[in-house]
């Protein structure tokens, strides 16, 4: 059980694959909450929120770009799906994998 | 309680010590990975290098050569474990001391070599 | 009674610090070389700038946080490296132009040649910020920008033709010199629609303390601040429309512009001329140096105000000090004081869209604003102006080689 360190700047805007490897959007947003259980007071993180951009995708690497499409435009099939940290493969950083197939996944409202 | 939205609240969110004083902002978080475990929010990293880094390879060269220039060889990033965080909101309060802070070097150095030098620099409010 | 107070003391903030070189200059050579016909310009300038300074204000009294550090807070590091280049770059060469007034008036006033004036006058630019608290730097500068108002009662003297006057507030197209025209038109902008304007504005609610409570001074001190200023441009640019234009004097010097004034008011305009250039140049000197300082500080979470002693906020002070220092040496060496504010002016145009889409994401943003996000009017307004700031960018290289002059 290794424990590896990864900055969150290396996750957020990375592509996400799902478990048959089809590209489902790219990571927005780590979710996370506290845990009180043993008396500590750890926050850990629940789920990543991955958004898909549809024609916009190619150039929503980066937060201001994602922010200003997603204002303007509700119809451009932006969609997001909310990954439970357990359902999150990082055994690379760089390339994160859902374990499940993405109509398996869980979608936001 | 809620949800902590790291990229929306916390990464680049203004920073404040025990007296309220600003000491820079969030440039870096670090979490920590362990097979079948959540992963934690471990560290907060104040410093120019991880702002480089953020940018890219290009600015971290850049930033390594501007501070070789200028002959620093002491640590100017600060590590702060995330359990420091006493209060979010507009802005996060860590229980620190901002004197102690390597990320504050530049400041206290200006603060005691050329301010302090030039008449005017101190005293009560202006 | 006491918000009344406030909100005058704003408004005359605002008519004093609209004023400075590049108005002066853009809005003389406009009037010197098309007579009326660029005033359109100069009011679509003024509404931009206005409903710009609005909304920076309200975002800054409503989130108790400035545009600056929202721009890094929003959109991260990264992004936040664009408008902070941009910025910079642009506002250093403005306030190198405005360090060129100051030294041009005191060359006129004196005999003794601008050079030597540049670095006196960023000493004591200097002093003023190092010792002064924000209420000095800004009521001080904008009271006596006041002496500004010369250029209104110079207009009225002369008589402007004020049917011709009106047809021209609105959008005319030129009749000769197509490329002169436009070029005009994009400096008149860029020097109406100033970056550090509305970022310091911001800055300026969260010295001042604003809160929710201050969103009607806001849209007071917006609003009518810059629609008197913007009738002080448009009154320069009447005046030089007036003396300059039948004389088919084209303004290459600032000391051209000084007979804009010293024809209506004889020798009392002259005075008043170098007045106006020495003291809304100076201002503006402030004003600029201390937006870029306020930027870099908020954006990277350092310690700042101008209510601080420089030890407490030591990083910030020495920002400003390096700052205005540096700007200093361009016109000590020589440079051309007006061939550099006309640069600035169309760089400046060509630089706004990095400052002013990122405002419309954050003007919708329900979390910062609560109810004061903005209404679908402002929306539409700030959409205009958004796109007018990709055309200004698109035009302003191909203008400045072709109509630059």
């Amino acid at each position: 059980m290794s424990g590896r360190t990864v900055a969150l700047s290396d996750l957020l805007g990375r592509v996400v694959r799902d478990a048959d490897g089809r590209k489902i959007g790219r990571i927005e947003e780590l979710n996370a909450e506290i845990s009180l259980e043993q008396g500590g007071s750890d926050y850990l993180v629940t789920g990543f929120s991955v958004g898909r951009f549809g024609p916009f995708d190619v150039i929503a690497t980066g937060n201001f770009v994602q922010q200003l499409v997603r204002r303007i435009t509700r119809a451009t099939g932006y969609r997001r799906y909310e990954i439970p940290w357990d359902c999150m493969d990082l055994s690379d950083p760089a390339r994160p994998r859902a374990l499940r197939r993405e109509h398996e996944l869980p979608r936001a409202g | 309680m809620g949800a902590l939205h790291l990229s929306h609240d916390v990464i680049d969110a203004q920073l404040v010590d025990r007296q309220q004083e600003k000491i820079g902002r969030i440039d870096e978080l670090l979490l920590e990975l362990e097979d079948g475990q959540p992963p934690r929010v471990a560290t907060i990293v104040i410093g120019g290098v991880a702002r480089a880094r953020r940018v890219g390879r290009w600015m971290l060269a850049l930033h390594r050569a501007v501070h070789a220039l200028f002959g620093h060889r002491e640590e100017q990033e600060s590590r702060v474990p995330f359990d420091a965080v006493r209060r979010i909101g507009d802005t996060i309060e860590l229980d620190v001391e901002g004197d102690t802070l390597a990320s504050m070097r530049l400041e206290r150095w200006l603060a005691t070599h050329i301010v302090l030098r030039i008449p005017g620099g101190s005293g009560e409010r202006k | 009674m006491k918000k009344w107070a406030e909100v005058a003391l704003g408004v005359v903030t605002s008519i004093g610090g609209f004023l400075e070189v590049g108005s002066i200059a853009t809005s003389a050579q406009g009037g010197a070389e098309f007579g009326y016909q660029l005033a359109w310009v100069l009011v679509l300038g003024t509404m931009s700038l206005a409903i710009l300074m609005e909304m920076t204000g309200r975002l800054a009294a409503v989130s108790q946080r400035t545009y600056a550090d929202l721009l890094r807070e929003r959109f991260g590091y990264r992004f936040f490296l664009l408008p902070l280049v941009a910025v910079f770059v642009v506002s250093l060469l403005v306030v190198i132009s405005e360090i060129g007034g100051v030294s041009i008036a005191l060359q006129i006033a004196t005999g003794i040649d601008f050079r030597w004036w540049a670095i006196p006058t960023a000493i004591v630019g200097w002093f003023l910020l190092w010792r002064g608290n924000f209420t000095i730097v800004e009521q001080g500068t904008a009271m006596l920008g006041l002496v500004a108002i010369s250029f209104a009662v110079g207009a009225l003297k002369l008589h402007p033709v004020w049917p011709t006057l009106g047809r021209a507030m609105l959008p005319s197209l030129p009749s000769h010199d197509r490329a002169r025209y436009w070029y005009l038109a994009v400096s008149i902008l860029g020097a109406s629609i100033s970056p550090y304007l509305y970022l310091f504005y911001s800055a300026g609610a969260i010295e001042d303390e604003w809160t929710i409570e201050h969103l009607g001074v806001n849209r007071v001190t917006a609003g009518m601040g810059n629609v008197f200023g913007g009738g002080l441009a448009i009154a320069t640019l009447v005046t030089a429309a007036l003396v300059l234009a039948p004389r088919e004097i084209k303004v290459d010097r600032y000391e051209q512009i000084a007979l804009v004034l010293a024809t209506p008011l004889g020798r009392a305009g002259l005075v008043f001329f170098i007045m106006t250039l020495f003291i809304t140049c100076f201002g503006a000197t402030l004003e600029i140096v201390l937006a870029m300082a306020y930027l870099l500080a908020q954006g990277l979470g350092w310690n700042w105000s101008e209510n601080l002693k420089p030890d407490k906020d030591a990083r910030f002070a020495t920002s400003y000090s390096v700052l205005i220092l540096l700007a200093a040496l361009p016109i000590a060496i020589g440079m051309d004081p007006l061939t550099l504010t006309n640069i600035s002016m169309v760089a400046t145009a060509a630089s706004l869209p990095v400052t002013v889409i990122p405002l419309f994401v954050l003007m919708n943003d329900g979390d910062l604003l609560n109810t004061h996000v903005n209404g679908w009017p402002s929306n539409l307004a700030l959409v205009v102006i958004a796109l007018l700031s990709i055309v200004l960018l698109v035009a302003a290289l191909p203008l400045q080689l072709l109509g630059g002059g």
